[in-house]
């Protein structure tokens, strides 16, 4: 019985797991299609795809996109820290009321906080902000709930007594925010930025409305090629920016430390 | 105390209540001479907790006031008081190695580099905790991060050191250990301590004085043995060791000597009147050890016969119940060596001293 609860459970796992890979799968062996018709062979296939993004049509965005993600997490990520700490970890009054509201825009849908933010650019006389100002300002709305969200779990789970230990220890404030609260939390901060950083650097429905024509982001120049085309540069590009953002998420873990945070390991 | 000598701590009528009307501190007074180990011992939620966080400043008094060296507190914010503190969960911080933890405090306080080192060293060595600076606290034994603990606390030099309840964590072995260390580590600096504790045997192992809390107040202070023999309270008595404490229907007095009459018809004779006056006697205590198994056939004054009604073999020693009236089970501490012939049931004749009676009021 244990037996084939444990062969159904394989099976099962093994299952989901091809349903989360397949499309990668797909989208990988398109981008080395020998023919601009997207075909699979195995036996066949060549390079010249990725060699094709290495123009301005595509850098330039994917350099846009990068930007706008990198500012967007670090501001975020400082809003996010600075709010979380004033919710979670000082428990500030009416921090339950403000937290849930830190976290309103999460139920949101994304296309009615573009329309929402053009249409205040535009009355409020602030449509020049259009483009990388009003990017980097939607992607902050957007992506601060998630970093709070992770900021926040890491500072309620905080234990107040090294505060104190710190405290009776000599240190002021800032030492203890510096030596003892920053260390710690650092896990949650990292992870609430690279959150923020994926968000932003792959978004479209929030981006639609805030690019300004000729400078495109990364997913929206994606999305206006694929009108007109469906050919394998497009699985390309989309191999390439999967391959960057796992070097993000990599680069930040290595600062960060924050697999067990996502993980909720023991290390 | 002479007035020349400063108290570290002092506490004048302190009182501790939230929302106004739950008193959780109630008028606490109390003076901490400089090199003392002073312990506050009582059951769980009495303030022990409470009384400590004011003393290191988390928390404020409602009213009342607490100078530490002369000086008042009021205000003073925990980094400023120079106190050390060791928690029970000992709260190390887990991102530093053991050299890292007992460094922080010396480091926050500007010292130097070298000064800094060497008060670590010092410390870990007062703990004997060398050539583990590099662990971190995770990985370390539960008695070695006490131990850490310990030195953290110690290596800035508090004029006063804080412990609340900080072996609770660790097995009784361990916990016996470490109460002589923990001893012989106060004694070697010369550091004040007020250790807080609901383990008795803990106070009176360490303390050269215990104070015994009750519901916020403080329900007898004094040397443990003078706690132990001349408990002031039926409270104090049942907190601090095994005691008899029964009821007392009438008390008289002959010139120091009580004649205290107990229910089924038993009358003992006490030769400590004390303070209290006879007629507020409602109680006596007696300490199991101090019931003797009287010769058969023995006479004389707080002699009782009974019967055993049960019987509990603890290796060195034997407690017995004894049935000695209708209402009044008497508990009795002998030697397992005097043991024989008695077993359940069996009739046996009780000796008291009447120094060993102790008549109380409440
Ligand atoms: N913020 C608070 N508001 C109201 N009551 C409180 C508060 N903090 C503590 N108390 C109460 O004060 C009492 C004393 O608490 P305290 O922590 O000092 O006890 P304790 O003697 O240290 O007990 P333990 O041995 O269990 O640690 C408890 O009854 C507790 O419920
Ligand atoms: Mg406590």
């Amino acid at each position: 019985m244990s037996k084939l609860l444990s062969v159904g459970y394989w099976v099962f796992f093994s299952f989901i797991l091809l349903f989360i890979a397949l499309p990668m799968v797909v989208v990988l062996a398109a981008s080395v299609s020998p023919t601009s018709h997207v075909t699979f062979e195995f036996w066949t296939w060549t390079l010249e795809w990725f060699g094709k993004l290495w123009t301005s049509k595509w850098l330039d965005p994917f350099i846009l996109s990068a930007k706008i993600a990198a500012i967007v997490a670090v501001i975020s990520g400082v809003l996010a820290t600075l709010g979380a700490y004033a919710v979670a970890y000082e428990k500030c009054p009416g921090h339950d009321a403000i937290m849930s509201f830190l976290l309103s825009p999460l139920a949101v849908p994304q296309i009615v906080k573009g329309v929402a933010i053009v249409l205040f650019l535009s009355s409020a006389g602030l449509f020049r902000y259009l483009g990388t100002p009003g990017l980097i300002a939607g992607h902050i709305i957007l992506t601060v709930p998630f970093a709070v969200r992770m900021i926040a779990t890491s500072m309620y789970n905080f234990d107040k007594n090294l505060d104190r230990a710190a405290r009776i220890l000599g240190a002021s404030w800032w030492q203890r925010i510096r030596y003892v609260l920053l260390p710690l939390i650092k896990p949650g901060i990292f992870s609430g930025m690279t959150f923020a950083f994926i968000i932003s650097f792959n978004n479209v429905p929030l981006s639609l409305f805030l690019v300004r024509p000729g400078q495109s982001t990364l997913p929206i120049t994606v999305i206006n090629y694929f009108e007109y085309s469906l050919d394998p540069i497009l699985a390309a590009v989309n191999v390439a920016s999967l391959l960057f953002i796992l070097a993000v998420i990599f680069l930040f873990e290595r600062i960060g430390g924050f697999t067990v945070q996502i993980h909720g390991g023991s290390k | 105390m002479s007035a020349a000598e400063i108290a570290d701590i002092e506490l004048v009528g302190v009182t501790k209540s939230y929302g106004g009307n739950v008193v959780v501190v109630d008028n606490v007074s109390l003076t901490v001479p400089r090199g003392e180990f002073v312990s506050i011992l009582g059951p769980s939620g009495c303030g022990k907790t409470t009384t400590l966080n004011m003393i290191a400043g988390f928390h404020e008094p409602s009213s009342g006031e607490i100078r530490i060296r002369g000086r008042n507190q009021v205000g003073v914010p925990p980094e400023k008081r120079n106190i050390g503190l060791v928690f029970q969960n000992y709260a190390l911080f887990p991102h530093m190695t053991v050299q890292e933890n007992v460094a922080f405090g010396p480091k926050m306080k500007g010292q130097s580099k070298s000064e800094t080192e060497e008060a670590v060293r010092s410390a870990l060595k007062s703990v004997r905790l060398e050539g583990y600076e590099s662990r971190y606290p995770k990985e370390l034994s539960g008695g070695q991060q006490q131990r850490t603990a310990l030195a953290r606390a110690i290596a800035p030099r508090p004029s006063v050191l804080l412990l609340d309840e900080p072996l609770s964590n660790l097995d009784l072995k361990l916990r016996e250990a470490m109460r002589i260390e923990l001893k012989e580590v106060q004694q070697q600096l010369g550091m004040t301590f007020v250790y807080v504790t609901h383990d008795q045997e803990e106070a009176m192992s360490m303390s050269d004085r215990v104070v015994v809390m009750s519901d916020g107040v403080v329900a007898q202070e004094g040397r443990p043995s003078e706690i132990y023999q001349n408990p002031v309270s039926a409270f104090v008595a049942d907190f601090i060791g095994k005691s008899n404490l029964l009821p007392v229907k009438q008390a008289r007095d002959h010139d120091g000597r009580l004649t205290l009459t107990l229910g089924g018809g038993l009358s003992l004779v006490s030769e400590r009147s004390g303070d209290i006056p006879a007629n507020d006697i409602t109680l006596c205590c007696i300490r199991p050890e101090n019931v003797q198994l009287a010769r058969k056939g023995a006479s004389g004054e707080n002699l009782l016969t009974g019967r055993v009604d049960k019987l509990v073999n603890l290796g060195a020693h034997a407690e017995l119940w004894v049935d000695v009236s209708k209402d009044c089970l008497l508990k009795v501490q002998v030697p397992v060596r005097r043991l024989q012939g008695i077993e359940i049931g069996s009739h046996v004749d009780l000796l008291i001293e009447s120094a060993a009676i102790q008549p109380l009021a409440h």
